[in-house]
Order: structure tokens, then C-alpha cells, then sequence
């Protein structure tokens, strides 16, 4: 294993993947990965189907390992603790994530679903959820949609409104980093337009981290992407890099669609 | 040999037919340019009025082939969303358009100077055969650089870079001649002044000509100017015109 990356270029990296191997059984899904990811910034991961980018992104708030045979190996640092040493209902709390379909607890109001972090992790007095649930709500660019209702149902929220809930929850445990699998791929283009807008308002505080298909949305949100295929990383850099001139041929062949 | 990256994937695509048929459109109206500063330098040369004044009636034309050719560049943006080479590919073409129209407009301005009543006029010799000589090798310059563009060809793009100094080179020498003629043989003023513009123009025609072929090298390669080619200081324009040549470290 190598040294611990503290910097990539002139920001400090918030996770270090390191050795970054993930199985299914005996198939291996990712292969040696090593990929720093900075502070502060959104990290984009594409690549085509099957390539092992939700995969990746499993792992870095183990939720890989919880998976039917499933198993990791190599280390994932969080500023430079080994996330794979320490208990992993921590790494959730600090590593939060949203997912391809919006999934709020569908018995659950609209304040409880952003509250329910905190009450599964202790017992929070109501100040304390009020506080926040204001703040999550503010933060996912939601409050002034719903601060009228907060008591209906979680469900009565249409489909983007339900992601922007999603992303409140996550971020009511206040974590370090977010991880997004596909969040807009089941919104219309409106609701997308507000994920887009709101991870960027997000980078200002959290570490973001995006598998998209949708290379102009990776292109229009991130700092930094990076392209996998068939579960190994063959290029990764600056956004804009990555997007006009790429380094590899086969990074320009997917992303120019010439792929075979 | 062609030198496009992903020419040999044999996946053809809509993409392709598209971004071959924007060269295709910026190439023809590289021709129509080309054929704009052909003429208005006959023009210019034999003092032709009625073939300057074809040569102006073409830039509407002109106009109207670069509107036409910026309108397709940026449907073509908006509409597919390019990445990589194609990217690079579109956003050249839109540069290259701009230099192209150049070249054609500094054609017409030939044109003009023949309509300015100076033909005829006593003229140098030396100066002539030099700006014949200078005609020559920017109209070869302005065929190898659609060349470069139409058929992919990075390493006749870059000689390009080397044919631009031998024609800094002949237009040093023109001006000097100029200015050393004008205290000489002030009766010659008007048709040495014309002379002067022209020369310039070829100068200026052979700068765009060099940008096509930057261009061309960015959209196959990524690499911009300053990646391969060092920029030399520039001079007071008075040492231009009458020192040596200032030193310019290419690869």
C-alpha cells in the first residue's frame, strides 16, 4: 500500500481509496482502485453499465460488505482513518448517502423522516429535531415547499421533492461526506435542474460524491471525475480535463459514444 | 495519414456524417475565401478594376457562408453536446470559420486597394516579383492548411508554422524596401503605400492560415499552441521592419 494522499493539487483530500478491491462471490467487481478524493469537492464516477461505479461508491460507507457474499479488500481512508478498522454504523453516520430512487420512510411525515436519523442514533429532545430538521430542510433547498406541512406524509411529495427529502435526511445526521447513486435518474429534467443546483450549494460544506450515467450531468456538477470500466479506473482528473481531452483512448471512446 | 484518433473505431455514427459535413461546409468556405484573395491579388497585380469588383461582390456570399457555418457549430453544441474530440472538434470549427472569413476579407480589402487608383503607378521591380513570390506561398499556405482540416493531417498542419516565418521573413524584406524607396522615390509614395498594405495582407493571410492549422491541431489532439509552440517576445515594430529576424525556438 501506498502513503496517505493529503493533497490533490491545492485541495486536501477528505477520502483516500487505497488498493480497492470488491467482490461478489468469487467475481471481483472492482479492481485495485486507488482514487483520492478532495475536500469540499463533487467527485464524479461514471462508466457504462456493470462497470462497478454504485459498487465503488458502496464501499466507501460500507454498505458493500452488508451484501450476499459480498466482500472488500484494500482500505478506504476518511482524513486518514482507515473506515474498514472502525465500526461501520459510524462510517454511515459520517458517510451519508442518497440513492438512484428517492426512498423516504413511506409511514413517516415529512418532519420525521428528516428527524429519524437522529432518533435512531439517540434521543434527541424536540428542540434539538426542530433545529434539525429546519436546518436539513434549508440545506436540501425544501423548506420553503413544504415549512406549511411538514406533518404530511413523506409520500405526498412529488418524485423530486422526495429525492430533496432524501437529501435532507441524509444530511440531518450531519456527515462528512455524501454519497449520490443516480440521484436524478428517475426525475424529470425540473427536478433535476433543483439536485444539480443544490449539490452544488452542498459542496460548500460536505464532500460530495456522484455516480451519474449522465456524463453532461457529471460534466455540469463535478470538480473531478473519474471513468471506470469493467470495474477498474482508467482515468481520472479534472472535470473539464477529463471532458475535452482525455488521456485515454478508451475514456474518449465511451465518452465520444464510439464505444463497440 | 490520417491522424484522427477514433477514425479507425469502425462504429460509424450520425455524429460522424455530422461533424464531416460541418469540415465539409468550412472547407468550401475556406475555397470560396481562397479564391477571394486569389483574385483580388490578380486583381491588384494587373490592375483589373472589373476583376476587383467581382472579388468585392463576393462577400455577401462570404457573410453570409461564415453565418451559416457559426449557425451549424453551435446547433451542433447545443443539440448533440459533444465531448472529447468531437467537442474539441465543433468549437474549432467555429474559430476556423472566423479565420477563414478573415482570409477572404483581406482578399477583398486587395480588391479595394486596386480601386484606389494606384495602378498603373510606377512600380519597384524588386518589390513586385517579391509580393508575386509572397502570393505563392501564402495561397500554398492557405491550401495546405484546408488540407490539414479535410483530411486529418496533424503533421501538415504543423508545417505550416515553418512556412509563416519565411513569409515574416519576405514581409520584413517588403517593408524594407518600402521605406527605403519612399525617401528615395517620393514620386512612388502612392503605389508603394499600396504595396505596403498588401504586403501586410499576406502577411496577415498566412497568420490565419497558421491558426487553421492550430485549430486543426487542437480538435485532433487536445494540444493548444503554447503546449508545442513557444511564443517569441515581441519587438518594438521599428526592429521588426529593419533588424534581423527575431529568434523564435519551435519543436
Amino acid at each position: 500500500m501506498e502513503g496517505l494522499n493529503t493533497m490533490l493539487g491545492e485541495s486536501p483530500v477528505k477520502m483516500d481509496v487505497q488498493s480497492l478491491n470488491a467482490f461478489y462471490g468469487e467475481s471481483r467487481a472492482i479492481q485495485d482502485i486507488n482514487l483520492a478524493i478532495p475536500e469540499k469537492q463533487v467527485t464524479a464516477i461514471i462508466g457504462p453499465s456493470g462497470c462497478g461505479k454504485s459498487t465503488l461508491i458502496r464501499c466507501l460507507n460500507r454498505l458493500h460488505e452488508t451484501g450476499f457474499k459480498a466482500r472488500v479488500e484494500g482500505s478506504v481512508f476518511l482524513d486518514g482513518e482507515d473506515l474498514y478498522q472502525i465500526d461501520a454504523t459510524l462510517v454511515r453516520r459520517r458517510v451519508g448517502m442518497v440513492f438512484q430512487k428517492p426512498n423516504p420512510f413511506a409511514t413517516m411525515s415529512i418532519y420525521n423522516n428528516v428527524s429519524a436519523p437522529l432518533r435512531f442514533n439517540g434521543h434527541p429532545s424536540r428542540q434539538e429535531c426542530d433545529d434539525a430538521v429546519l436546518r436539513a430542510l434549508k440545506q436540501a433547498a425544501l423548506w420553503d415547499e413544504v415549512k406549511d406541512r411538514v406533518d404530511d406524509p413523506a409520500t405526498s411529495l412529488s418524485g423530486g421533492q422526495q429525492q430533496r427529502l432524501c437529501i435532507a435526511r441524509a444530511l440531518a445526521a450531519n456527515p462528512e461526506v455524501l454519497l449520490m447513486d443516480e440521484p436524478c435518474s428517475a426525475l424529470d429534467p425540473i427536478a433535476t435542474a433543483k439536485i444539480e443546483e443544490l449539490i452544488g450549494q452542498l459542496k460548500q460544506e460536505y464532500t460530495v460524491v456522484i455516480v451519474t450515467h449522465n456524463m453532461q450531468q457529471a460534466a455540469r456538477v463535478s470538480d473531478r471525475t473519474a471513468f471506470l470500466y469493467l470495474g477498474k479506473l482508467i482515468e481520472y482528473g479534472p472535470t473539464e480535463d477529463l471532458f475535452e481531452r482525455p488521456k485515454e483512448h478508451l475514456t474518449e471512446s465511451y465518452i465520444t459514444g464510439r464505444f463497440g | 495519414m490520417n491522424e484522427n484518433p477514433l477514425a479507425d473505431t469502425g462504429m460509424p455514427r450520425g455524429y460522424d456524417l455530422l461533424i464531416r459535413h460541418l469540415k465539409d461546409r468550412a472547407i468550401k468556405l475556406g475555397e470560396w475565401a481562397l479564391a477571394m484573395m486569389h483574385d483580388g491579388w490578380r486583381a491588384y497585380d494587373v490592375g483589373d478594376l472589373k476583376a476587383a469588383q467581382g472579388v468585392l461582390d463576393r462577400a455577401p456570399q462570404l457573410d453570409r457562408m461564415d453565418e451559416d457555418m457559426e449557425h451549424a457549430s453551435i446547433a451542433f453544441l447545443v443539440l448533440r453536446q459533444p465531448t472529447a474530440i468531437d467537442l474539441r472538434t465543433a468549437a474549432a470549427l467555429l474559430k476556423i470559420t472566423t479565420h477563414l472569413d478573415r482570409i477572404g476579407r483581406l482578399g477583398f480589402d486587395m480588391a479595394r486597394i486596386t480601386t484606389s487608383g494606384t495602378n498603373g503607378q510606377k512600380e519597384l521591380s524588386d518589390l513586385h516579383a517579391l509580393l508575386q513570390q509572397m502570393d505563392e506561398v501564402v495561397e500554398a499556405m492557405v491550401r495546405q492548411s484546408l488540407d490539414a482540416l479535410g483530411g486529418d493531417h496533424v503533421e501538415l498542419a504543423r508545417e505550416l508554422f515553418h512556412r509563416d516565418d519565411a513569409v515574416d521573413q519576405m514581409h520584413r524584406e517588403a517593408n524594407r524596401m518600402i521605406v527605403e524607396n519612399l525617401g528615395e522615390h517620393p514620386d512612388m509614395a502612392p503605389r508603394l503605400a499600396s504595396d505596403l498594405l498588401v504586403a501586410r495582407h499576406f502577411e496577415r493571410i498566412a497568420d490565419n492560415a497558421c491558426k487553421v492549422g492550430e485549430k486543426t491541431i487542437y480538435a485532433l489532439t487536445g494540444q493548444r499552441r503554447s503546449e508545442y509552440l513557444p511564443r517569441h517576445a515581441y519587438r518594438p515594430y521599428a526592429l521588426e521592419t529593419a533588424g534581423p529576424p527575431p529568434s523564435k525556438t519551435r519543436k
